[in-house]
């Protein structure tokens, strides 16, 4: 056991400690631990149930998915985009090709943009279900996260139609998308809508009143509005600490350019506001869905594109609002086939930096019920 | 020395040792004893597998899914077969364990909850001879505070950081929630005495004479053979848990503390502890551990039914056994278990549902509700329930029956009931809303070094989100 001898007044015990002899303790959380959300791992120093300190250690899912993107062409990459935050593929592929059009300058048919505003916002869906799920399983309850992967397979099978494939979708291509929907396909997917707003409802009415679940998560890991810019944080943490910002309206792209979005925010700043502004997403992403359905337009689903894909020289920044925060590819071009460099920005990354700053004199308990209001995905943050 | 050791005294003494020894060992008592003490532990084995498939069933149930399904019959074996992989997996020592803690501890969880079943009375005639204990609360209050021992020893011993957090959480947990228990518990031998039929005022802590005292003398149809038969010792309106539904609902809520159950399964909790005290434990001895819990679930709820629901009364137990003859009583007794066991596990399934409902709580938050709302509650209700007698009797209105007394305890109770119901919900959140989140900040704003500002990148940001 890896202690720290220490003498004097501890901030756990205050003044009534003064003369004791108490001990600092390691522990270690991770890399395999059962909610560490993959293979983080937490080195975090105790003072009785009381983290005094803490330092993640990452780097156990590395892959090496941008060193990859730089070895494939530019169609051939797309798969390996599904693979970088694994809860939300069709999200990552929209922000590469995103890219991709930008620096070619191609404009994708309406039909298709509104095909990619439909399925982002089933993932996003998809992506919070986990987040939820898995959040209050952190917390010890064990219904949701069966109920929210039960809806969740709802939207997979709909991918599973869509593109042949439920989780790594592959789905998105430069100038469009690679399928039209197979017959029946919109009318099954309003039927899932309305199931699951029902199942919605369901969860919710299980989960937020619930005054177990307000005392562990109100007043818990709190991060004002100051902070939360500081650190870079987006997608929902930062909207939870009361900043309207949203790159749907702030930096509209795609479809978003004609459906308006309802930006979700909250003042307080906490777990629960985090888990609160989740939970609303899922509604206004319900909406977006009926909207995108109700103004499907026809049409060509895709740009007529060269089989060898060279973009042009130069380099590019194009984000999308994933369900974790924005999305950005860096994308340079040396003029061939392959991209010379491709740089994801991770909102899984960004928004676990803040983490230490958080957790420290939380108890242990806490800990847990901050890194799962941080939602992050390890297969971002790693790459 | 050895003329010394064939004496005539010693050789006596050694023989008269060993006939002593067979006549005992052959006597029917002993033998009596053996069959009861088997079918017990029997029972114990049986109740844990059977729980931990309904369990299994009822949460799958509740969450939408099947449950297991393959093994079996609609996977009725499924946890029979589970029982024999555990025995026949590797018992798994970690290196640098306590060896002679590691190894016990188990059986010391264990011990106390076989212990405990010994003064259980599961219908008129069926027992183990402890059933007939006067003191029966007393004794499995103990036993059921025993359990902590074996979880302290298997916490430290285990040479895991994450059991010994468990081990201390669960140490710290039982025995702030043993009182609460115990004084929840208070109330009811409170009743005893003053619905004790001799008059004495002297109340009891025996299972079988508070059982008794939950049967009232009074119903409709007395004399008419039928309403007899249903009514005899089966009045649902003199249940305990009608005149004290705040102390049933206390005494659960400790019960799940007791036993780590959802919410207040801390010492292993998943999330946060891997398995807490369990994590380094496999095969058999984990199941040990398994065991224990699952069989102080079934005492927790037997006490509950014995105490606030009747026990084994229903209709036709009094009346057969009363009849006198072998057969009939035999029938009722056959009645008896089935009613008690019920009961025990209608209330073990409130377990279950506790616990695919509901979060779990803080450590912090656990030693809250024990120590500022549970025992003033209990304190309060002893204090209401002695005030309201000694009211009561200083107005003569004890003197001829105990009708109006009991009347005005549940009214008060049921009362208590809602407004406990109402605090507790806003109290717990109250606490850490307001409270908690200031210190912490605070604390945490000192430990960490400033921030530098960023208005000019918070000012972008506003800009932009105006537009």
């Amino acid at each position: 056991m890896v202690t720290n001898q220490k003498q004097g007044i501890s901030p756990a015990l205050g003044e009534f400690s003064e003369g004791f002899k108490t001990q600092e303790m390691l522990l270690n959380l991770g890399p395999q631990h059962p909610s560490t959300h993959g293979v983080l791992r937490l080195m975090m120093t105790l003072e009785g149930e009381t983290v005094v300190n803490c330092t993640p250690v990452i780097g156990y899912l590395h892959r090496g998915i941008e060193k990859i993107l730089e070895n494939r062409t530019v169609m051939a990459g797309i798969r390996y985009m599904d693979n970088a935050d694994y809860l939300s593929p069709m999200l990552n592929e929209t922000a590469y090709v995103g890219a991709v059009e930008q620096l070619m300058g191609i404009e994708p048919p309406r039909r298709a943009q509104y095909i990619r505003l439909l399925t982002s916002e089933l993932q996003r869906i998809a992506s919070h279900l986990v987040g939820i799920g898995t959040y209050l399983m952190d917390l010890g309850a064990v219904t949701p996260i069966l109920w929210a992967f039960r809806d969740r397979e709802g939207i997979l099978s709909l991918f599973e139609a869509l593109g042949g494939s439920r989780f790594n979708v592959n789905y998105m291509r430069v100038g469009g998308v690679l399928h039209d929907f197979p017959k029946g396909w919109l009318a099954s997917c309003e039927a899932f809508l309305d199931t699951f707003e029902k199942n919605r409802r369901e969860l919710e009415g299980l989960i937020t009143d619930n005054e177990i679940f307000e005392a562990r998560t109100q007043g818990v890991g709190y991060i004002d509005q100051q902070q939360a810019i500081a650190y870079g944080l987006t997608g929902p943490m930062l909207r939870a600490s009361g900043v309207k910002w949203d790159l749907r309206v702030n930096r509209p792209y795609g479809a978003y350019r004609e459906v308006p979005v309802n930006v979700v925010v909250r003042q307080e700043g906490d777990c629960f506001a985090r888990y609160k502004v989740r939970m609303d997403e899922i509604v206004e992403s319900i909406r977006l869905c009926r909207v995108a359905i109700d103004k499907m337009p026809g049409g060509p689903i895709c740009t007529r594109t060269p089989i060898a894909l060279r973009p042009p020289r130069g380099e590019t920044y194009f984000a999308v609002e994933s369900s974790k925060g924005e999305l950005g590819v860096y994308f340079i071009s040396d003029g061939s086939e392959y991209p010379w460099r491709a740089k994801l920005r991770g909102p899984s990354f960004v928004n676990l930096q803040i983490l230490p700053e958080l957790l420290r004199g939380h108890k242990m308990s806490d800990v847990i019920a901050i890194l799962g209001s941080t939602d992050i995905v390890l297969g971002e943050v790693d790459r | 020395m050895y003329s010394m050791l064939i004496s005539g005294d010693i050789v006596s003494d050694w023989v008269g040792f060993w006939t002593g020894l067979w006549h005992g060992i052959i006597s029917w008592q002993f033998l009596q004893f053996v069959v009861a003490f088997f079918s017990f532990i029997g029972f114990v084995l049986t109740s844990a597998i059977i729980l931990i498939l309904a369990e299994r069933k009822i949460m799958a149930w509740m969450q939408d899914r099947f449950g297991p399904y393959h093994t079996g019959p609609w996977g009725l074996l499924q946890t029979v077969a589970d029982v024999g992989k555990l025995l026949l997996k590797e018992d798994i020592h970690a290196g640098n364990t306590d060896k002679a803690l590691f190894l016990f501890a188990p059986s010391v969880f264990l011990a106390p909850v076989m212990a405990a079943f010994a003064v259980l009375p599961f219908s008129p005639y069926i027992g183990l001879p402890g059933t007939a204990l006067a003191t029966g609360i007393v004794y499995l209050v103990a036993m059921s505070s025993l359990d902590v021992v074996g979880v302290v020893m298997a916490g430290w011993s285990s040479n895991n950081k994450y059991s010994l957090i468990g081990g201390l959480r669960s140490a710290a947990q039982m025995i702030s929630y043993e009182l609460p228990l115990v004084l929840a518990l208070v109330g009811v031998i409170m009743l005893t005495s003053v619905l004790d039929p001799r008059g004495s005022g002297v109340g009891t802590i025996s299972l079988r004479d508070i059982m008794q005292l939950q049967a009232s003398g009074i119903y409709p149809g007395k004399g008419i053979p039928f309403w007899d038969f249903v009514f005899e010792g089966f009045t649902p309106w003199a249940w305990f848990f009608l005149v004290q539904p705040l102390m049933l609902i206390i005494y659960y809520t400790c019960g799940l503390a007791e036993t780590n159950r959802a919410p207040f399964d801390l010492p292993e909790a998943e999330s946060e502890l891997v398995a807490g005290y369990l994590t380094e434990y496999s095969g058999m001895r984990w199941a040990m551990f398994f065991l224990g819990e699952y069989g102080n679930m079934t005492i927790v709820s037997a006490i509950a039914s014995m105490l606030f629901l009747g026990g084994w009364s229903g209709p036709g137990v009094a009346y057969l056994t009363g009849l006198g003859s072998l057969g009939w009583g035999f029938l009722g007794n056959i009645l008896a278990l089935f009613y008690f066991i019920t009961k025990v596990y209608g209330l073990c399934s409130v377990f279950i549902w506790v616990r695919t409902t509901l979060p779990r709580l803080r450590s912090d938050q656990l030693m809250q509700f024990a120590w500022l709302i549970l025992i003033p509650t209990t304190l309060l209700n002893i204090l209401i329930t002695g005030a309201i007698y000694l009211i009561m009797n200083a107005l003569g209105l004890l003197s001829s029956n105990t009708l109006p007394f009991l009347i005005v305890l549940g009214v008060v109770n049921w009362i208590m009931l809602f407004f406990f119901i109402r605090i507790v919900g806003r109290a717990t959140v109250a606490t850490t809303r307001r409270a908690q989140a200031p210190a912490i900040r605070a604390q945490r704003r000192a430990a960490a070094p400033q921030l530098p500002a960023r208005a000019e990148t918070s000012t972008a940001i506003a800009a932009s989100s105006q537009q």
